[in-house]
């Protein structure tokens, strides 16, 4: 625990050390944007140098051996620890907590909403709520899945002893607590109210909060181009003697996919966000109509980023629930290069669909028509990775475990979620429903439907990987059905809410809304209680449950290979890859050839 | 060839129950009215829109719960020794199919109702009345053309052509009236424009999507950024308009 105390200490030491600087150098008040934006970036220097980059990496830009921290056991957890297989436990250990502290702050909402009038929060602070629960769940949408089994998997899966760049993915993970601690601590400053997207001019005119806001997305943009960055170059360079592109797991391509993405736009949310930083404390315009500033410009930049956002989120979910889908089916992935090309297709057309997130905004007319076009084209690729899920399910023979059951949940939803998009593609229907809780059920469909599901999916699937223990079913099955049934009763009505007037980010609304609001909010507590049962059994499994041994599912790709959990660098000889991963049923078929004597009976 | 004679069989049942869940749910979908009343043209085309895409979207819904429905049932192993399921790695025609019928589909929408509903919706440039409507941290304000300004509630005269003019003084704001189902940002610094005409009487004590709200976060205020709306005779508007100049000093009778 030393690491992390001396942390917090040089952080804090590195906080005050700025905000004092500042206040020294100009005046006014330690509280004042220009203090907080040197007080962050010093302490964020101070945690980063305490946490460990300073003995692990730092003394050897000064000529002085590293001195890695040589902690076991579970104190690993709390150090700069270059292991992949930490670091993904570290995020997805990190990004539970976050879903379930933004989950909490969601029952408050629902809450409030559970009737017309005001209740118990003010407007204001509904509005700051709503902000804060939405930012919490983009970053754990965005990071939970790619940062967990992206980091834990990747290596295993192809081979690897490790990352290309272990201690680099060490500082992705340690950029993670200061956004959490800068986000969570912005209600000192007055918090923001802006929601997750930040528009100006409201963001460059509110209170001190939105600076921190600014600084720890920008530190979390920041997290998610050096993990893209090092999963690239990993997936890349890496791969075991056989392991060609055309035989890597479905995950790791969802994986590669939307790393490529992170690695392409993440910068222009953070470059955006800083331009509304330079707005409140440099006083410049960008975005500033009186001085000549264009307000649309944030919108812009920030959809460039955050339409591919979404599928940053979504490819690594779709990967993580075909592997399930593949493994618990024992079929081979069904059109396994029509999915990948699908894969490929989102990465390509994400980055030209942003401005259908705009139709409503005042942009040129002329960019309504292309831009709907391309965002209905998007279906095109999207439907083949449906094509893959229930190609492979038909003829299978399925096993009737946890994670396809989730998986079943996941196709319902992300149907749901993918048709109830087009709604907003199409511009006709889109003007009436852009900002309306229509919008709100059709994104929580995608992202929560589609990537949570499969964050949760996954924490069962290789739950006795991880952990070297096996969940318990039966729980874990009630679990499934209550999360699938549970999250549809929540969000079904909301589209009846959006269709029929009622606009999104409202603490109060109209009498005539009150009933499907009462029965949304009621689901919602006892969709927020199932959680209980998840974190119950996951928790107690990992002590208690009975052993799992190295392949419970008896599934061919590598990481089901070796010990659970497995060793320290994965691999004592690197696999020689041979046949593809997914050849369930093929007579004969290998994967890997150094485990034939053990796993190929088949 | 007993597999591929079982294979034919499943296709037809999925087929089946793929048909059985459409009709149903296009029937549940005719008889039911989710969509709320119309009082504008605008309101009958974006309607028009949001049902044709239901009705297209059912079909390819219902094919992903029929195949979930079935695959659950019928491919559900027994017992849990993971014997294999049969080697299918792709099926070429299947894949050409299945990219043929999502393209048309997607293309099918870009024209009907994408393209054509755009298309609707701009087809009339004219305005028979303009109103310049500012957004304000919280409320707004509607200039008509003889000056008047007005800020607690939108009265519009019915079968009239209006063009809103939105702009904001502060942050963005955006005009929306549920009823009329058109919506744009108000935008400090620019002037956008949204068409409506509204087709039916009607006033904001009736029916709650009478209402004009802000649909885009502006703060504390945002929602209770609301003004009633009230659709009128076009004479009773002339005489009401009328009434906002002289009004100025007591409290006028006739804007109830």
């Amino acid at each position: 625990m030393r690491p992390l105390i001396r942390a917090v200490v040089l952080g804090l030491v590195g906080y005050v050390a700025g905000a004092w600087l500042t206040v020294a150098v100009r005046g006014g008040s330690p509280s004042d944007d220009v203090a907080v934006v040197f007080g962050f970036i010093l302490g964020l220097i101070g945690w980063l140098m305490g946490i460990g980059v300073w003995n692990a990496w730092a003394r050897e830009w000064f000529g002085l051996p590293a001195k890695p921290d040589q902690a076991t056991g579970w104190k690993r957890y709390f150090t700069f620890n270059t292991d992949h297989k930490v670091i993904g436990i570290q995020y997805l250990v990190t990004f539970i907590a976050i879903l379930l502290l933004g989950g909490a702050m969601a029952l408050v909402m629902r809450m409030e909403l559970a009737r017309p009038g005001q209740d118990f929060l003010t407007l204001d602070a509904y509005n700051k709520l709503m902000s804060m629960h939405g930012i919490l769940m983009v970053a754990t949408a965005v990071a939970g899945v790619l940062g967990a089994f992206g980091n834990y998997l990747v290596p295993l899966m192809i081979g690897a002893r490790d990352m290309a760049f272990p201690r680099v993915n060490a500082l992705s993970f340690w950029l993670i607590p200061p956004v959490a601690i800068g986000l969570l601590s912005a209600p000192l400053l007055g918090s923001f109210d802006t929601g997750w997207t930040a528009y100006p001019p409201l963001s460059v005119v509110n209170q001190g909060g939105q600076v921190l806001f600014i600084l720890a997305v920008t530190t979390f943009g920041l997290s998610s181009i050096l993990g893209g960055l090092n999963i690239v170059t990993t997936v890349a360079t890496m791969r075991a003697p056989g392991m060609t592109w055309g035989r890597l797991p479905i995950f790791v391509w969802g994986a590669f996919c939307a790393s490529i993405l992170s690695l392409l736009v993440t910068q222009f949310f953070a470059a955006s966000l800083i331009l509304i930083l330079l707005d409140r404390v440099a006083g410049t315009t960008f975005f500033g109509a009186a001085a000549g500033g264009d307000p649309l410009l944030y919108q812009h930049m920030f959809w460039f980023y955050s339409h591919p956002a979404v599928y940053i989120m979504v490819l690594p979910a779709f990967g993580v629930m075909l592997e399930i889908i593949t493994h618990l089916a024992r079929k081979p992935l069904f059109a396994y290069k029509a999915v990948v090309a699908g894969f490929w297709g989102i990465v390509g057309l994400s980055t030209i669909v942003w401005a259908h997130h705009m139709f409503t905004s005042g942009m040129a007319e002329q960019l309504h028509a292309p831009f709907m076009a391309l965002t209905e084209a998007i279906s095109i690729p999207t439907g083949l990775v449906f094509l893959g899920a229930l190609g492979t399910l038909w003829q299978g023979k399925l096993q009737s475990k946890t994670p396809l059951w989730l998986a079943f949940g996941w196709l319902f939803n992300f149907a749901i979620g993918g048709i109830t998009g087009i709604y907003l593609a199409d511009v006709a229907t889109d003007i009436h429903l852009q900002d309306t809780y229509f919008v709100v059920a059709h994104f929580h469909y995608t992202i929560v439907g589609g990537t949570i599901f499969a964050l949760i999916a996954g924490s069962y699937f290789w739950f006795p990987k991880i952990t070297g223990r096996m969940y318990n079913e039966r729980l874990g099955k009630i679990f499934a059905v209550w999360l699938t049934v549970g999250f549809n009763l929540v969000f079904i009505p909301l589209f009846w809410l959006g269709v029929n007037g009622l606009n999104r980010r409202v603490a109060d609304y109209p009498e005539f809304y009150a009933g499907p609001n009462a029965f949304a909010s009621v689901a919602a507590y006892i969709l927020g209680a199932g959680f209980l049962l998840y974190a119950g059994n996951l928790l107690w499994s990992a002590r208690r449950g009975p052993a799992a041994g190295p392949n419970p599912w008896n599934a061919r790709t590598l990481e089901w290979q070796l010990p659970s959990p497995p060793p320290e660098h994965n691999f004592p000889l690197l696999p020689e890859v041979v046949g593809h991963p997914y050849d369930y049923g093929v007579p004969g078929s290998v994967h890997a050839a150094q485990e034939a004597a053990e796993g190929g009976e088949e | 060839m007993n597999e591929r004679g079982g294979y034919k069989q499943d296709a037809i049942r999925v087929g089946l129950l793929w048909l059985g869940l459409v009709v149903v749910l296009e029937a549940v979908w005719f008889a039911t009215e989710i969509l709320p009343r119309q009082y504008a043209e605008e309101a009958k085309i974006i309607d028009d829109a949001f049902n044709l895409l239901t009705i297209l979207g059912i079909p390819v819904f219902s094919f992903v719960v029929a195949m979930l429905i079935y695959s659950a049932f019928r491919f559900r192993s027994r017992n849990d020794a993971s014997e294999d399921g049969p080697p299918i790695k792709t099926s070429k025609p299947v894949v050409v199919t299945w990219l043929v019928v999502t393209s048309a589909l997607a293309l099918a929408i870009l024209i009907n109702p994408g393209l054509v509903g755009l298309a609707e919706l701009r087809a009339n440039p004219e305005a028979d009345l303009v109103l310049e409507v500012e957004g304000q941290r919280w409320q707004w304000v509607v200039t008509y053309p003889n000056g008047a300004e007005v800020r607690d509630e939108l009265v519009l005269p019915v079968d009239t052509r209006i063009r809103f003019d939105v702009t904001s003084v502060d942050v963005l704001h955006s005009f929306w009236v549920p009823g009329f189902r058109t919506k744009i940002d108000a935008v400090p610094g620019l002037v956008t424009s949204v068409y409506v005409t509204p087709t039916e009487l009607g006033t904001f004590t009736d029916d709650v999507n009478l209402r004009l709200q802000c649909a885009e976060l502006c703060g504390i205020g945002h929602a209770r950024m609301v003004m009633p709306v009230r659709v009128v005779e076009k004479a009773e508007f002339e005489s009401w308009m009328a009434e906002q100049l002289t009004a100025e000093a007591p409290a006028a009778e006739g804007r109830g």
